[in-house]
Protein backbone atom coordinates (compact mmCIF):
# COMPACT_ATOMS: atom_id res chain seq x y z
CA UNK A 1 0.00 0.00 0.00
CA UNK A 2 2.87 1.79 1.05
CA UNK A 3 3.47 2.00 -2.91
CA UNK A 4 0.94 4.29 -3.61
CA UNK A 5 2.50 7.05 -1.23
CA UNK A 6 4.62 8.52 -3.88
CA UNK A 7 0.99 9.99 -5.10
CA UNK A 8 1.55 11.90 -2.18
CA UNK A 9 3.46 14.48 -3.58
CA UNK A 10 2.36 16.98 -6.36
CA UNK A 11 2.94 16.83 -9.71
CA UNK A 12 5.94 18.08 -11.65
CA UNK A 13 6.06 18.91 -15.23
CA UNK A 14 9.43 17.87 -16.80
CA UNK A 15 10.60 20.38 -19.57
CA UNK A 16 9.31 19.89 -22.24
CA UNK A 17 12.35 19.17 -24.43
CA UNK A 18 13.13 15.86 -22.08
CA UNK A 19 10.38 13.73 -23.35
CA UNK A 20 12.61 12.91 -26.66
CA UNK A 21 16.10 12.36 -25.06
CA UNK A 22 14.39 10.16 -22.32
CA UNK A 23 12.40 8.10 -24.63
CA UNK A 24 15.57 7.68 -27.36
CA UNK A 25 17.69 6.66 -24.38
CA UNK A 26 15.54 4.39 -23.33
CA UNK A 27 14.93 2.53 -26.48
CA UNK A 28 18.76 2.89 -27.83
CA UNK A 29 18.97 1.01 -24.47
CA UNK A 30 16.92 -1.36 -25.45
CA UNK A 31 17.63 -2.12 -28.69
CA UNK A 32 21.67 -2.94 -27.38
CA UNK A 33 19.97 -5.83 -24.97
CA UNK A 34 21.17 -9.23 -24.92
CA UNK A 35 17.92 -11.33 -27.45
CA UNK A 36 16.47 -13.30 -25.41
CA UNK A 37 16.66 -16.91 -25.86
CA UNK A 38 13.10 -18.28 -26.78
CA UNK A 39 11.89 -20.69 -24.00
CA UNK A 40 11.90 -23.48 -26.11
CA UNK A 41 15.00 -23.08 -27.20
CA UNK A 42 16.05 -22.46 -23.38
CA UNK A 43 13.96 -25.44 -22.72
CA UNK A 44 15.69 -27.90 -25.04
CA UNK A 45 19.07 -26.48 -24.20
CA UNK A 46 18.79 -26.84 -21.27
CA UNK A 47 17.51 -30.67 -21.64
CA UNK A 48 20.12 -31.23 -23.77
CA UNK A 49 22.97 -30.31 -20.98
CA UNK A 50 21.11 -32.07 -18.39
CA UNK A 51 21.11 -35.00 -21.12
CA UNK A 52 24.90 -34.69 -21.37
CA UNK A 53 25.95 -33.66 -17.89
CA UNK A 54 23.66 -37.51 -17.18
CA UNK A 55 25.69 -39.49 -19.78
CA UNK A 56 29.53 -38.17 -18.04
CA UNK A 57 27.79 -38.38 -14.75
CA UNK A 58 26.92 -41.60 -15.74
CA UNK A 59 30.22 -43.08 -16.91
CA UNK A 60 31.63 -41.21 -14.17
CA UNK A 61 29.73 -43.27 -11.44
CA UNK A 62 30.32 -46.71 -13.74
CA UNK A 63 34.18 -45.31 -13.46
CA UNK A 64 33.94 -45.28 -9.80
CA UNK A 65 32.39 -48.00 -9.39
CA UNK A 66 34.95 -50.22 -11.26
CA UNK A 67 37.95 -48.57 -9.57
CA UNK A 68 35.88 -49.06 -5.65
CA UNK A 69 35.79 -52.88 -7.04
CA UNK A 70 39.22 -52.84 -7.79
CA UNK A 71 40.63 -51.47 -4.33
CA UNK A 72 38.39 -53.80 -2.40
CA UNK A 73 39.65 -57.14 -4.37
CA UNK A 74 42.87 -55.82 -3.75
CA UNK A 75 42.20 -55.32 -0.36
CA UNK A 76 40.76 -58.67 0.19
CA UNK A 77 44.17 -60.31 -1.52
CA UNK A 78 46.08 -58.42 0.91
CA UNK A 79 43.75 -59.62 4.14
CA UNK A 80 44.23 -62.45 3.37
CA UNK A 81 47.67 -62.51 2.50
CA UNK A 82 47.87 -61.17 5.70
CA UNK A 83 46.05 -64.07 7.27
CA UNK A 84 48.49 -66.77 5.93
CA UNK A 85 51.62 -64.95 7.50
CA UNK A 86 49.24 -64.48 11.16
CA UNK A 87 48.41 -68.06 11.03
CA UNK A 88 50.38 -70.33 13.67
CA UNK A 89 49.86 -73.70 10.80
CA UNK A 90 51.86 -71.56 8.01
CA UNK A 91 54.79 -73.00 6.83
CA UNK A 92 57.12 -71.07 4.03
CA UNK A 93 59.67 -72.12 1.76
CA UNK A 94 61.16 -70.40 -0.94
CA UNK A 95 62.51 -71.79 -4.28
CA UNK A 96 65.07 -70.45 -6.13
CA UNK A 97 65.53 -71.52 -9.82
CA UNK A 98 66.17 -69.78 -13.17
CA UNK A 99 64.70 -69.50 -16.03
CA UNK A 100 66.58 -68.52 -19.07
CA UNK A 101 69.43 -67.63 -17.47
CA UNK A 102 67.95 -65.33 -14.84
CA UNK A 103 67.77 -66.27 -11.29
CA UNK A 104 63.96 -66.50 -9.89
CA UNK A 105 62.41 -66.96 -6.33
CA UNK A 106 58.68 -69.26 -5.73
CA UNK A 107 58.04 -68.45 -1.88
CA UNK A 108 54.84 -70.56 -0.61
CA UNK A 109 52.88 -70.32 2.49
CA UNK A 110 51.10 -73.67 3.00
CA UNK A 111 48.21 -72.59 5.21
CA UNK A 112 46.90 -76.01 6.82
CA UNK A 113 44.27 -74.36 8.52
CA UNK A 114 42.51 -73.58 5.23
CA UNK A 115 44.68 -76.35 3.01
CA UNK A 116 46.10 -73.69 0.97
CA UNK A 117 49.28 -72.22 -0.99
CA UNK A 118 50.14 -68.53 -1.62
CA UNK A 119 51.99 -68.92 -4.46
CA UNK A 120 54.32 -66.01 -5.00
CA UNK A 121 56.92 -65.56 -7.61
CA UNK A 122 59.13 -62.92 -8.93
CA UNK A 123 61.75 -62.16 -11.69
CA UNK A 124 60.82 -64.20 -14.06
CA UNK A 125 61.21 -63.96 -17.84
CA UNK A 126 58.62 -63.76 -20.00
CA UNK A 127 57.02 -67.05 -21.35
CA UNK A 128 57.57 -67.35 -25.04
CA UNK A 129 54.21 -67.04 -27.23
CA UNK A 130 52.29 -70.30 -26.53
CA UNK A 131 53.29 -71.67 -24.06
CA UNK A 132 52.92 -70.39 -19.88
CA UNK A 133 54.32 -71.50 -16.78
CA UNK A 134 52.35 -74.51 -14.56
CA UNK A 135 53.04 -75.03 -10.84
CA UNK A 136 52.80 -78.36 -9.71
CA UNK A 137 51.94 -80.23 -6.09
CA UNK A 138 54.00 -83.36 -5.91
CA UNK A 139 51.92 -85.41 -3.95
CA UNK A 140 52.20 -89.28 -3.10
CA UNK A 141 49.87 -90.11 -6.23
CA UNK A 142 52.05 -88.11 -8.41
CA UNK A 143 51.60 -84.51 -9.51
CA UNK A 144 48.57 -82.34 -9.56
CA UNK A 145 48.44 -79.30 -11.56
CA UNK A 146 48.22 -76.36 -8.94
CA UNK A 147 48.35 -73.34 -11.07
CA UNK A 148 48.77 -72.07 -14.72
CA UNK A 149 50.86 -68.87 -15.07
CA UNK A 150 51.36 -67.12 -18.51
CA UNK A 151 54.15 -64.33 -17.64
CA UNK A 152 53.86 -61.98 -20.33
CA UNK A 153 55.82 -59.23 -18.40
CA UNK A 154 58.53 -60.02 -15.93
CA UNK A 155 56.26 -58.41 -12.86
CA UNK A 156 55.97 -60.91 -9.72
CA UNK A 157 52.87 -63.00 -9.76
CA UNK A 158 50.78 -63.76 -6.57
CA UNK A 159 47.88 -66.16 -6.25
CA UNK A 160 46.03 -68.40 -3.36
CA UNK A 161 45.22 -71.91 -4.28
CA UNK A 162 43.72 -74.58 -3.04
CA UNK A 163 45.38 -77.91 -1.77
CA UNK A 164 44.77 -81.32 -3.39
CA UNK A 165 42.85 -83.76 -1.01
CA UNK A 166 46.02 -86.30 -1.43
CA UNK A 167 49.53 -85.66 0.77
CA UNK A 168 51.71 -82.87 -0.76
CA UNK A 169 55.18 -83.66 -0.72
CA UNK A 170 56.63 -81.10 -2.98
CA UNK A 171 56.47 -78.68 -5.55
CA UNK A 172 57.37 -78.52 -9.24
CA UNK A 173 57.14 -75.58 -12.21
CA UNK A 174 57.66 -77.11 -16.04
CA UNK A 175 56.86 -75.01 -19.15
CA UNK A 176 53.27 -75.97 -21.07
CA UNK A 177 51.16 -75.08 -23.91
CA UNK A 178 49.84 -71.77 -22.13
CA UNK A 179 46.35 -73.61 -21.69
CA UNK A 180 47.92 -75.69 -19.55
CA UNK A 181 48.42 -79.42 -19.39
CA UNK A 182 46.83 -82.30 -17.15
CA UNK A 183 50.46 -84.04 -16.98
CA UNK A 184 54.26 -82.66 -17.16
CA UNK A 185 55.65 -82.56 -20.26
CA UNK A 186 57.32 -79.86 -21.12
CA UNK A 187 60.81 -78.80 -19.32
CA UNK A 188 60.92 -78.39 -15.60
CA UNK A 189 62.18 -75.75 -14.05
CA UNK A 190 62.69 -76.58 -10.74
CA UNK A 191 61.46 -79.99 -8.62
CA UNK A 192 61.84 -79.71 -4.94
CA UNK A 193 60.81 -81.66 -1.82
CA UNK A 194 58.95 -80.13 0.89
CA UNK A 195 59.81 -80.72 4.28
CA UNK A 196 56.88 -81.35 6.68
CA UNK B 1 -2.63 9.99 -27.88
CA UNK B 2 -4.75 8.23 -25.92
CA UNK B 3 -6.23 9.63 -22.45
CA UNK B 4 -5.08 7.97 -19.62
CA UNK B 5 -7.74 8.96 -17.22
CA UNK B 6 -10.26 7.24 -19.26
CA UNK B 7 -8.23 4.09 -19.77
CA UNK B 8 -10.17 1.18 -18.41
CA UNK B 9 -8.45 -2.22 -16.54
CA UNK B 10 -8.47 -3.74 -20.35
CA UNK B 11 -6.61 -0.74 -21.72
CA UNK B 12 -4.09 -0.85 -19.36
CA UNK B 13 -3.42 -4.34 -20.01
CA UNK B 14 -3.40 -3.66 -23.98
CA UNK B 15 -1.02 -0.69 -23.03
CA UNK B 16 1.48 -3.06 -21.19
CA UNK B 17 1.07 -5.65 -24.00
CA UNK B 18 2.37 -3.35 -26.12
CA UNK B 19 4.94 -2.07 -23.93
CA UNK B 20 5.79 -5.74 -23.86
CA UNK B 21 5.61 -6.02 -27.75
CA UNK B 22 8.11 -2.75 -27.57
CA UNK B 23 5.85 -0.50 -29.09
CA UNK B 24 7.40 2.76 -28.65
CA UNK B 25 4.16 4.86 -28.66
CA UNK B 26 3.38 3.03 -25.66
CA UNK B 27 6.26 4.02 -24.08
CA UNK B 28 5.15 7.80 -25.06
CA UNK B 29 2.08 7.74 -23.92
CA UNK B 30 3.12 6.40 -20.56
CA UNK B 31 5.77 9.13 -20.20
CA UNK B 32 2.63 11.41 -21.07
CA UNK B 33 1.32 9.79 -17.89
CA UNK B 34 3.32 9.67 -15.73
CA UNK B 35 6.43 11.70 -16.06
CA UNK B 36 5.20 14.64 -14.02
CA UNK B 37 4.28 12.27 -11.06
CA UNK B 38 7.98 10.64 -11.56
CA UNK B 39 9.43 13.60 -11.28
CA UNK B 40 7.08 15.07 -8.63
CA UNK B 41 8.31 12.41 -6.44
CA UNK B 42 12.23 12.33 -7.26
CA UNK B 43 12.10 16.14 -6.29
CA UNK B 44 10.49 15.59 -3.14
CA UNK B 45 13.21 13.12 -2.33
CA UNK B 46 16.29 14.53 -3.92
CA UNK B 47 15.43 18.55 -3.33
CA UNK B 48 16.90 18.87 -7.29
CA UNK B 49 15.56 19.27 -10.54
CA UNK B 50 18.43 18.18 -12.76
CA UNK B 51 18.91 15.14 -10.10
CA UNK B 52 15.38 14.62 -9.95
CA UNK B 53 14.97 14.79 -14.33
CA UNK B 54 18.14 12.46 -14.01
CA UNK B 55 15.79 9.93 -12.30
CA UNK B 56 13.14 10.37 -14.85
CA UNK B 57 15.37 8.71 -17.72
CA UNK B 58 16.47 5.36 -15.39
CA UNK B 59 12.99 5.19 -14.39
CA UNK B 60 11.78 5.25 -18.10
CA UNK B 61 14.59 3.50 -19.23
CA UNK B 62 14.09 0.49 -16.37
CA UNK B 63 10.62 0.40 -17.77
CA UNK B 64 11.63 0.06 -21.29
CA UNK B 65 14.26 -2.42 -20.79
CA UNK B 66 12.87 -4.84 -17.59
CA UNK B 67 8.69 -4.32 -18.56
CA UNK B 68 9.04 -8.42 -18.14
CA UNK B 69 9.78 -7.88 -14.65
CA UNK B 70 6.22 -6.54 -13.77
CA UNK B 71 4.19 -8.82 -12.54
CA UNK B 72 0.51 -8.28 -12.72
CA UNK B 73 -0.69 -10.46 -10.28
CA UNK B 74 1.15 -8.97 -7.66
CA UNK B 75 -0.38 -4.99 -8.60
CA UNK B 76 -1.14 -2.83 -10.97
CA UNK B 77 1.56 -0.42 -13.04
CA UNK B 78 1.45 2.31 -11.48
CA UNK B 79 2.83 1.58 -7.83
CA UNK B 80 5.55 -0.67 -9.33
CA UNK B 81 6.86 2.85 -11.71
CA UNK B 82 6.40 4.66 -8.26
CA UNK B 83 8.42 2.27 -6.38
CA UNK B 84 11.45 2.30 -9.16
CA UNK B 85 10.84 5.88 -8.97
CA UNK B 86 11.55 5.88 -5.06
CA UNK B 87 14.52 3.40 -5.01
CA UNK B 88 16.15 5.11 -7.68
CA UNK B 89 15.78 8.58 -5.57
CA UNK B 90 17.06 7.02 -2.49
CA UNK B 91 19.56 5.38 -4.18
CA UNK B 92 21.03 8.95 -5.28
CA UNK B 93 20.26 10.56 -1.87
CA UNK B 94 22.51 7.51 -0.29
CA UNK B 95 25.55 8.15 -3.26
CA UNK B 96 25.64 12.05 -1.91
CA UNK B 97 26.35 14.16 1.15
CA UNK B 98 24.84 17.11 1.06
CA UNK B 99 21.40 16.13 1.25
CA UNK B 100 20.47 16.40 4.68
CA UNK B 101 22.03 19.84 4.35
CA UNK B 102 19.17 20.18 1.29
CA UNK B 103 16.61 18.71 3.15
CA UNK B 104 16.75 20.93 6.34
CA UNK B 105 16.68 23.53 3.71
CA UNK B 106 13.43 22.20 2.36
CA UNK B 107 12.11 21.58 5.76
CA UNK B 108 11.68 17.70 6.35
CA UNK B 109 9.42 18.27 9.16
CA UNK B 110 6.84 20.45 5.74
CA UNK B 111 7.03 17.26 3.65
CA UNK B 112 3.33 17.48 3.21
CA UNK B 113 2.50 20.53 1.97
CA UNK B 114 -1.03 21.99 2.76
CA UNK B 115 -3.32 21.45 0.16
CA UNK B 116 -3.86 24.22 -2.10
CA UNK B 117 -5.51 25.21 -5.02
CA UNK B 118 -4.69 23.45 -8.16
CA UNK B 119 -2.07 25.52 -10.22
CA UNK B 120 -3.38 26.09 -13.51
CA UNK B 121 -3.45 22.81 -15.49
CA UNK B 122 -2.42 20.99 -12.63
CA UNK B 123 -5.61 19.17 -11.92
CA UNK B 124 -6.06 18.30 -15.23
CA UNK B 125 -2.33 16.44 -14.85
CA UNK B 126 -3.79 12.42 -15.45
CA UNK B 127 -4.16 10.80 -12.17
CA UNK B 128 -4.57 13.62 -9.96
CA UNK B 129 -7.58 12.60 -8.25
CA UNK B 130 -5.48 9.52 -7.07
CA UNK B 131 -3.33 12.27 -5.71
CA UNK B 132 -6.18 14.01 -3.85
CA UNK B 133 -7.22 10.50 -2.58
CA UNK B 134 -3.45 9.40 -0.98
CA UNK B 135 -2.88 13.14 -0.08
CA UNK B 136 -5.84 13.09 2.12
CA UNK B 137 -5.17 10.05 3.27
CA UNK B 138 -1.86 11.19 3.89
CA UNK B 139 -3.11 14.35 6.04
CA UNK B 140 -5.39 12.06 7.74
CA UNK B 141 -2.86 10.50 9.72
CA UNK B 142 -2.19 12.05 13.37
CA UNK B 143 0.88 14.08 13.06
CA UNK B 144 3.31 11.92 15.21
CA UNK B 145 2.48 8.57 12.77
CA UNK B 146 2.79 11.11 9.73
CA UNK B 147 6.32 11.87 10.39
CA UNK B 148 7.58 8.58 10.79
CA UNK B 149 6.18 7.31 7.57
CA UNK B 150 7.13 10.57 5.62
CA UNK B 151 11.16 10.08 7.17
CA UNK B 152 10.64 5.65 6.21
CA UNK B 153 9.05 6.80 2.58
CA UNK B 154 10.76 9.88 1.53
CA UNK B 155 14.11 9.87 3.29
CA UNK B 156 14.32 6.20 3.16
CA UNK B 157 15.75 5.87 6.74
CA UNK B 158 15.83 3.02 9.08
CA UNK B 159 13.75 2.81 12.37
CA UNK B 160 16.94 3.46 14.14
CA UNK B 161 17.51 6.71 11.40
CA UNK B 162 14.13 7.95 12.35
CA UNK B 163 14.49 7.74 16.06
CA UNK B 164 18.12 9.66 15.64
CA UNK B 165 16.89 12.34 14.31
CA UNK B 166 13.65 12.58 15.24
CA UNK B 167 14.77 11.91 18.94
CA UNK B 168 12.08 9.32 19.56
CA UNK B 169 12.70 6.18 21.37
CA UNK B 170 13.00 3.28 18.30
CA UNK B 171 10.30 1.42 19.72
CA UNK B 172 7.75 4.14 19.55
CA UNK B 173 8.87 4.77 15.99
CA UNK B 174 8.37 1.15 14.83
CA UNK B 175 4.76 1.49 16.81
CA UNK B 176 3.89 4.72 15.14
CA UNK B 177 5.23 3.41 11.85
CA UNK B 178 2.99 -0.09 12.11
CA UNK B 179 0.00 2.08 12.94
CA UNK B 180 0.39 4.73 10.32
CA UNK B 181 0.31 2.32 7.42
CA UNK B 182 -2.28 -0.09 8.79
CA UNK B 183 -4.15 3.34 8.61
CA UNK B 184 -3.03 4.30 4.99
CA UNK B 185 -4.10 0.92 4.37
CA UNK B 186 -7.23 1.15 5.63
CA UNK B 187 -8.18 4.71 3.97
CA UNK B 188 -6.35 3.79 0.82
CA UNK B 189 -8.10 -0.16 0.03
CA UNK B 190 -10.19 0.77 -2.72
CA UNK B 191 -7.88 2.53 -4.86
CA UNK B 192 -6.91 -0.06 -7.51
CA UNK B 193 -4.99 1.78 -10.04
CA UNK B 194 -5.30 5.45 -10.90
CA UNK B 195 -7.55 5.24 -14.27
CA UNK B 196 -10.48 3.97 -12.26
Amino acid sequence: MTDWLGMAVRPRAPRPDLKQRVMARAIAAGQVRRPRIPLGVAASLLLLSLSVAAVFGGSEVLRLRRERDALAARLAGTRDTLDFLRRPGSRVYQIAFETAGRPGTLTIIADSATHRWLVACHHMTPNAPGEAYQVWFLTEAGPVSALVMPMRDPGPMIAAIPMPAARVVGAAMSVEPEGGSPEMRGPTIFKQRLDS
Amino acid sequence: MTDPQRLSQGDQRRLLARLRARDETALGELYDALAPWVVGLAFRILQDDDEAEEVLGDVFLQIWTRIEQHDPRRGPLVPWILRISRNRSLDLVRRRQRWWARADRAGMNRLLEAEEAPEPGEAGVPGWPVHREVHAALAALPEEQRTVVQHAYFGGLSHSEIARRTGMPLGTVKTRLRLGQQRLEQLLAHVKDWWE
